[in-house]
């Protein structure tokens, strides 16, 4: 193993990262905006969980390295961050009456 | 045995086996006290042989902690005990300690045993599980300050190992919780929440540290797992315990007056509390599995393997079944509890004790690695009786358990206590007839140190 | 594993210890719990809850955010430069994240001053009992992550990971990123959704 090769592949796991990170930026300013604004109501919640679901599974995949791990554990984590956030959904689905 | 000063061990692994012997003894008789109330009244009321019964628990369970201490400590920290002499010194004050209270509570009504030993002085007498009188209660003090001394003093002079840590602060935490023994507050509400916090705080909290030592210990031994890997296993485990742990003493805080949030904090991190014994089971098989050697020693084996799964059957499962608010809005207090407390005592505590005697009593022996095959086997066999047995009154229980909250809290016409209690008498019968198979399983694992002692030792 | 069965091929298994993602895997059960709870416990307090939600401080959450995301994105290019060989600017990078943490405990615990001074305490009521229990936990999970990745930085800096090996950094850092992950759940759920 040379050490360019090294580089390179070192570069093609840190550059989507960046990626990540100003995205996961991004969006967290944009929940905040929508929470600044007064915004609130079902569908807003329902942008705001898949916004938090993409959040963390960008966490997931791509900082815990997850992508490249692939198979049951990604699957798992997954599974784990739907529940939580589909949960969530249901239950102020319920309180919306 | 590889240092001289772990001999002392032997003295308390004898004590608690004694003890373990009147415990179930106790036990047996309150069993047939729950269906013939008045047997053996009035010469040992049903609530004096339950005060035994749990006491007598106790320090057999001490007495197994610290002769596990003795003897893993030495061999951990690769340095001989501190001082043998105060070791040995300490054990005839327990012992003649935790006799003389026993005898008290048999021989004198409580009221006059209070009286007699100056309860007026510094009233800490009459709560559950901790009624000893309070002069006893400064003897168990003294006793485990002189023990954790010395302890303290063979792992700073020694090796430093995690093992080492996770029992110390084990055994500290035990000693400082057990402080709380001494302040009984005049507001019930109060004298209840710090009462857990011996209560609870010990078997769900550092309890469970020195569990996690001794077992990890013992796995070193028996699969030859380097000790990195093991150690590693013990800092989750440690970590997960004391998350869900603390926080759970909420459980216990439901209905005795305390701000409602404790219903949410409660139920939530109990119900994480078996994770840290599910943890153990995973643990305890994969060591297993990737043993590097086979040890001689199939019996330790055997119950270093039965402790973390009747530990998370018993603390883990059967705890989960009542520990949500509105589930224990039903059940607190009723034959659910009980079932619970047997398995979670017996799958977590007894076992583990079990487990080290098993693993190094065949040393302090003078054995080379493990008893002969035939000691072997009668001790697997007693594995076996008394493992099932528990189960079986664990099942029992729980059935008194939920036909009595049926009965007496849930139905449409609600029948009083002792109207419910007939009622399921049959499983108290069940039930009895289990203990006195559990006193058999006993009685053959006692014999398991008498046969066999002049064939020779079994190999891997 | 690595010691026991040589033999036999590479297992696909996320980066760090076995041990760290069987506890990683705990605790987000465990914060699951927490957050599906409080979201079922609302149902029945949707008025208590949304107008309990208008005294946070939504501003200081999301901050907070932002400083978590950053401290996960310098212990992913501490991981990188280990990967590389590049032990001091590992260690760099990992003191940078450690500084990230202190930065949120900071403001968190600014934050909970002023709670306090407006007497909203775990006994104020149910949204606030949820809001101090589930922010606490994950404080001290902050505590913890930080204390693990300064055990690691100073493992790094004294030579005692390579490109070859550096099982560690990965342990320490997936835990990190669980903490993280964690709080991005947590901020819109108490803070903004409502």
């Amino acid at each position: 193993m040379n050490s360019s090769g090294t580089d390179n592949r070192q570069n093609a796991w840190v550059r989507p990262c960046t990626a990540v990170w100003i995205v996961l930026m991004l969006l967290t300013v944009a929940v905040l905006a929508a929470g600044q604004a007064g915004l609130q109501g079902g569908a807003i919640v329902s942008v705001i969980l898949v916004t938090t679901w993409l959040k963390t599974q960008m966490v997931a995949d791509f900082f815990m390295g997850l992508r490249r791990t692939g198979g049951l554990w990604r699957i798992g984590i997954t599974l784990y961050l739907l529940l939580v956030t589909g949960l969530i959904g249901l239950a102020y689905r319920m309180s919306a009456g | 045995m590889q240092y001289q000063s772990q001999s002392v061990a032997k003295l308390y692994f004898i004590a608690a086996i004694g003890l373990f012997v009147g415990q179930i003894l106790f036990g047996t008789i309150l069993g047939l006290q729950y269906v013939i109330g008045d047997f053996l009244f009035p010469e040992i009321p049903f609530n004096v042989a339950r005060m035994v019964h749990t006491n007598l628990l106790i320090v057999w369970l001490l007495f197994g902690f610290m002769g596990a201490a003795y003897y893993l400590v030495p061999e951990e920290t690769e340095t001989e005990l501190f001082s043998p002499k105060l070791a040995v010194a300490l054990f005839w004050i327990f012992l003649v300690a935790g006799a003389l209270t026993i005898l008290g509570y048999l021989l004198v009504p409580y009221a006059k045993l209070a009286e007699m030993t100056g309860n007026d002085l510094l009233p800490t007498m009459g709560r559950e599980f901790l009624e000893q009188p309070t002069i006893t209660k400064i003897g168990i003090v003294i006793v485990a300050l002189g023990f954790l001394f010395n302890i303290t003093m063979t792992v700073l002079k020694g090796r430093k190992t995690a093992i080492a840590w996770v029992l110390l602060l084990g055994l500290w935490g035990l000693a400082v919780f057990f402080l709380f023994a001494f302040y009984v507050p005049d507001n019930l509400v109060l004298d209840k929440y710090y009462w857990w916090w011996v209560v609870h705080l010990w078997v769900e909290g550092v309890w469970e540290l020195i569990l996690g030592a001794i077992l990890a210990f013992v796995l070193i031994k028996v699969t030859g797992v380097d000790r990195e890997v093991i150690e590693k296993w013990l800092y989750v485990i440690i970590a997960l315990t004391l998350i869900t742990g603390i926080i759970g003493t909420g459980h216990h805080y439901y209905w005795i007056g305390t701000p409602e949030y404790w219903q949410w904090l409660g139920s939530i991190f109990s119900a994480l509390e078996p994770i840290p014994f599910f943890a153990m089971v995973v643990f305890a098989f994969n060591m297993v599995n990737r043993r590097r050697r086979e040890h001689p020693n199939k019996a330790a084996t055997l119950w270093a393997m039965g402790t973390p799964v009747m530990a998370f059957l018993g603390a883990g499962v059967w705890g989960f079944l009542h520990t949500l608010a509105p589930v224990n809005y039903y059940t607190h207090g009723t034959q659910i509890t009980a079932a619970h407390g047997h398995m979670a005592f017996y799958g977590a505590y007894v076992m583990v004790v079990l487990t080290i005697i098993s693993y190094a009593m065949p040393l302090l022996r003078g054995r080379a690695a493990a008893n002969s095959p035939k000691a072997q086997r009668l001790e697997m066999w007693s594995f076996w009786l008394m493992t099932i047995s528990i189960v079986f009154i664990t099942l029992f229980l729980t059935g008194a358990g939920i036909l009595q909250v049926w009965l007496q809290r849930i139905a449409e016409n609600p029948e009083p206590f002792m109207v419910v209690q007939d009622k399921i008498a049959l499983f108290y019968w069940l039930r009895e007839i289990t203990g006195v198979i559990f006193l058999i399983g006993l009685v053959v694992y006692i014999a398991s140190f008498f046969v066999g002692g002049d064939e020779e030792e079994a190999t891997a | 594993m690595k010691a026991t069965t040589p033999a036999s091929p590479p297992r696909r298994s996320p980066p760090g210890d076995l041990a760290i993602w069987v506890f990683i895997c705990a605790e987000l059960l465990a914060f699951g719990v927490f957050f599906v709870a409080y979201a079922f416990a609302r149902v029945g307090h949707v008025e208590l809850f949304n107008e309990s939600q208008l005294l946070l401080d939504r501003f200081s959450g999301a901050l907070n955010t932002l400083v978590l995301i950053t401290s996960s994105y310098f212990v992913v290019r501490a991981v990188a430069a280990i990967r590389k060989g590049e032990a001091t600017l590992c260690t760099r990078w990992l003191l940078a994240a450690i500084g990230m943490g202190s930065l949120f405990l900071v403001i968190k615990v600014t934050e909970y001053g002023h709670k306090l001074e407006q007497g909203l305490d775990l006994g104020y009521n149910l949204f606030f009992m949820f809001y101090w229990t589930m922010t606490v936990f994950h404080f001290m999970h902050v505590i913890l992550g930080m204390v693990i990745l300064a055990a690691v930085a100073l493992k790094a800096h004294r030579g005692g990971y390579s490109a070859q090996e550096h099982t560690g950094v990965e342990t320490g850092a997936s835990y990190w990123h669980m903490v993280d992950l964690v709080w991005i759940i947590l901020f819109p759920l108490i803070y903004v959704i409502r």
